[in-house]
């Protein structure tokens, strides 16, 4: 079970560069255990730099990010996988040869042995609701329950924090309103912080208590989903000219 | 001191050739994440070639790779397509695995076909030597690495002046940063690939002004190209020819200081080394 | 009589078993035929054990002979000097070979490092070994080094005939075999395969790189430089010949050409291609000793090219047709467990 709400990231100035381009600008936030909070922002706002930067995919040039206290800054996905923070990818980066089950696993196996994987497999797949094509190769497998198997290997890491990468993306009516629920159940039951970057509206007004908005690779505003969508940076950060840059 | 500096200079001069082979080879790495692990069997073919057309025609090896890098890139091309091309969708060993093929198929070849046995070209026109502040060059050597530098700096032109070259570059630099473009850059792969061996014709030809060749020569700049490019890294054309220095000297002092035959154990120890240290290496952007 | 398909299995398995244990013994006045056999027996060893390395791992490992000579030179230079047994010798070459493995790994698979250059690495490591031992007169040297000479020894490992050692390898291939299965099924072997497939998602996991395949590498090593041991004693001496580029090359031709996601694969490629270099080798002679490497060389470019799953994945399939129709069981055809 988490705790209250004391922050569990923190990230001061994070700041990414590839050569000329600064995807990630001096982006300071701060997330709280057990909350549900949503990162948007136009295309190529620097969302996904974001996400890498702080799991370790990429190194930052400056800043440091804090988890459960800790300084990650820099260090190892799988380190940083171990103590408490994993992630979905926005192109999902499937085991196509593995199957459902095996790629559970693979996610199982950071926190149990041997003995008890198998067992938290089996409660994965149920809470994912992927009993049905647990044998069945990745591959094989279309976008909507490919998503749910990209959650329930995440989610079988046992994380404190979970980063969801456009995993609303591609997903029907009926298929969103799953996906939205297996969150909502992961977040009160498992008391797991959500942070979910999302261009699907619906997605991210039901499911946040929180949003930041990220803009050219900076934060423009952060505040609840009412505020957010009043705000008239925002409106024209979406809406605006992008012809400029 | 005297034999200290001297060693130094002709491994200096040998290294402008080496880093003029590690040219290609980077080419080809850059563009297509793929070493050609027989690019130093290429430089091996092209001294062949060089030798059979002198020896026929009776032709300077200096002017062989007017006939040999035409060949090369043909060759190179050929490989290309017929090899490579096939395995681009797969698995990351595998295409690796196809180069080692060639590798071993044109050593093995090789080794029917022309036996062990070295084969030299008569003195070249560039023989002779020079004196300088008391040092001996032999002019090959420099001519070697004058041609070497001048190679060096028309693929650098035809890399920032000309189209298929700038295509070439921006296929190396899209490498890490855009899998979402998913441009289909193959013929491309196949220029880099074909020019990337061609220029092994250019050295190859110079190399054979001075020396002879042998089944065993692939291995040799083999690992010498590897070393360069390890230390090298990519992305910076004036590091390769700094660093095809370097590793020509450090070989050149080990054979005079310590034993002729730890050439490649130095080059080795270097290729470890940077690896170990900074496998950007020197002038790196990656 | 219905016929359950995991007791087909089971008997085929001690078929084949049975077969290579009598297999020495019906040939046992043909020395030719049995140094043939033995020597398929090491490839299948050191095949199979690169398939840690390279099937499961995914690294193009090129040094095989270079474990092996330095499990060799391990072996026989104590066995020469301080008169070690070369069962002892077997571990303690092991163990030098890994570490050896360990220094050049190290370095190399640190995240981000392309495998590339692993490849590259081993590749020259062999060729760089034999020099050194070359120049290293006190334990090499350019002439061969003999191990002293006996009839029958047991502590020696020198017997007079081939046979025992057939018998060796055929033990060091069960346990090839078996540790390669092990793993398969193991955290280690999870997480070789989700690296193999996608390395970022696997480190978000929770998977270490690094560590994983310097764990695939030590294995291998180890028991490459094991083998290694024995070699020396079946040949009698040692030289830095055995860091033969061409024979490592030879041996991740074996593993990719049989099959790196079944663990039979490279025992089957083994078995198939260096029968048939040997038979070139006799019907030929040395001069045409190159011709074999030729051919391997096509081999891997056209298995690369056109079935990259290797040729024991035919093999596989072709035994579940036969499985189902003697069996009835249609099931069988879809099986997925990993490594079989």
């Amino acid at each position: 079970m988490n705790m209250s709400s004391k922050p569990i990231l923190q990230v001061s100035n994070l700041t990414k560069r590839f050569g000329n381009l600064v995807a990630v600008n001096n982006v300071s936030l701060q997330i709280d255990g057990g909350e549900i909070v949503g990162l948007i922002g136009p295309n190529g706002a620097g969302k996904t730099t974001f996400f890498n930067t702080i799991t370790g995919l990429y190194t930052p040039d400056e800043g440091r990010v804090f988890f459960k206290g800790e300084d990650i800054t820099g260090a190892p996905p799988h380190k940083i996988c171990k103590l408490g923070m994993s992630r979905t990818f926005q192109v999902t980066k499937a085991f196509t040869e593995m199957t459902v089950e095996e790629t559970v696993r693979v996610g199982a196996y950071n926190r149990h042995g041997e003995d008890d994987v198998a067992e938290k497999v089996d409660e994965v797949i149920a809470f994912c609701g992927l009993e049905e094509i647990r044998h069945q190769k990745c591959g094989d497998l279309g976008l909507a329950p490919l998503r749910r198997v990209e959650l329930a290997r995440a989610m079988a890491t046992e994380p404190d924090l979970l980063l969801l990468d456009e995993a609303g993306a591609g997903l029907t009516a009926a298929e969103l309103a799953e996906l939205m629920e297996i969150l909502r159940r992961l977040n009160r039951e498992q008391g797991v912080t959500l942070c979910v970057v999302e261009h699907v509206m619906q997605m991210v007004m039901g499911l946040c208590e929180r949003i930041f908005v990220l803009d050219a690779g900076e934060l423009i505003a952060e505040g609840t989903p009412e505020e957010i969508s009043n705000n008239p940076r925002v409106i024209e950060a979406y809406l605006g000219e992008r012809a400029i840059r | 001191m005297d034999t200290v500096v001297q060693s130094l200079l002709n491994g200096a001069l040998m290294g402008c050739v080496y880093a003029l082979i590690t040219l290609g080879l980077s080419l080809i790495f850059g563009v297509m994440n793929v070493v050609n692990f027989a690019h130093g069997d290429f430089v091996m073919l092209s001294m062949y070639f060089a030798f059979f057309i002198g020896s026929m025609w009776g032709v300077d090896a200096v002017f062989t790779p007017v006939v040999t890098f035409p060949l090369l890139f043909i060759v190179g091309v050929v490989a290309y397509y017929l090899i490579i091309d096939g395995t681009l969708r797969q698995k990351y060993v595998t295409q690796i695995a196809v180069t080692v093929g060639l590798m071993t198929f044109l050593r093995a070849i090789t080794q029917l076909m022309w036996k062990a046995q070295p084969r030299a070209l008569p003195y070249s026109l560039i023989q002779g030597s020079i004196h300088i502040a008391g040092y001996n060059i032999m002019l090959s050597r420099l001519i070697s690495a004058v041609v070497s530098i001048l190679a060096i700096g028309g693929v650098s032109l035809f890399l920032s002046k000309t189209w298929p070259g700038r295509a070439i570059r921006a296929a190396s630099d899209d490498l890490d940063a855009a899998s979402l473009v998913g441009v289909n850059y193959r013929w491309t792969y196949a220029l880099a690939f074909g020019l990337g061996s061609a220029l092994t014709a250019i050295a190859g030809g110079l190399l054979m002004t001075f020396q002879q060749v042998d089944p065993t020569m692939g291995v040799r700049f083999g690992l010498l190209s590897w070393c360069v490019l390890a230390l090298a890294g990519l992305g910076s054309i004036p590091g390769l020819l700094i660093s095809g220095i370097i590793v020509g000297a450090a070989e050149s002092l080990s054979m005079t200081l310590w034993d002729p035959r730890a050439r490649s154990l130095i080059v080795y120890l270097i290729f470890i080394l940077v690896l170990w240290v900074r496998p950007r290496g020197l002038f790196g952007r990656k | 009589m219905k016929i359950r398909s995991t007791t087909f299995n089971r008997v085929l398995l001690g078929v084949v078993l049975a077969v290579a244990l009598v297999v020495p013994l019906l040939i046992r006045t043909n020395q030719y035929n049995l140094v043939l056999v033995t020597t398929v027996l090491l490839y299948g060893v050191l095949a199979t054990a690169w398939n840690i390395i390279g099937g499961m791992a995914g690294q193009l490992d090129l040094a095989a002979f270079a474990y092996l000579g330095l499990g060799a030179f391990t072996s026989g230079t104590l066995l020469i000097r301080w008169n070690v047994s070369p069962w002892i010798g077997m571990i303690l070459g092991g163990l030098v070979a890994t570490g050896f493995a360990v220094l050049v790994g190290f370095p190399l698979f640190r995240f981000k490092v392309r495998e590339v250059w692993y490849a590259l690495t081993s590749s020259a490591l062999v060729e760089v070994l034999k020099v050194a031992f070359v120049m290293w007169e006190d334990v090499g040297g350019p002439v061969e080094r003999y191990l002293p000479y006996y009839s029958f020894s047991l502590y020696h490992m020198r017997f007079g005939t081939y046979i025992p050692y057939y018998y060796i390898m055929l033990a060091i291939l069960v346990i090839a075999l078996v540790v390669n299965y092990r793993i398969g099924r193991s955290k280690l072997g999870f997480y070789l395969r989700a690296l193999g497939e996608d390395e970022d998602a696997a480190e978000i996991l929770g998977v270490d790189a690094r560590a994983c395949k310097l764990k695939a590498l030590m294995i291998y090593a180890f028991l490459v430089g094991a083998t290694g041991a024995v070699y020396a004693c079946m040949y009698g001496f040692i030289h830095p010949n055995f860091f033969s580029g061409a024979r490592s090359t030879e041996v991740a031709i074996l593993g990719i050409v049989g099959g790196m996601g079944i663990t039979y694969g490279p025992l089957l490629a083994a078995v198939i291609l260096v029968s048939a270099r040997e038979f070139l080798r006799a019907s030929l002679g040395g001069q045409m000793e190159s011709l074999y490497l030729v051919i391997y060389s096509v081999v891997l470019i056209l298995i690369a090219l056109f079935r990259p799953q290797g040729i024991a994945v035919m093999f596989r399939d072709a035994y579940r047709k036969l499985l189902s129709w003697i069996t009835g069981d249609e099931h069988v055809l879809e099986a997925n467990t990993p490594g079989i």
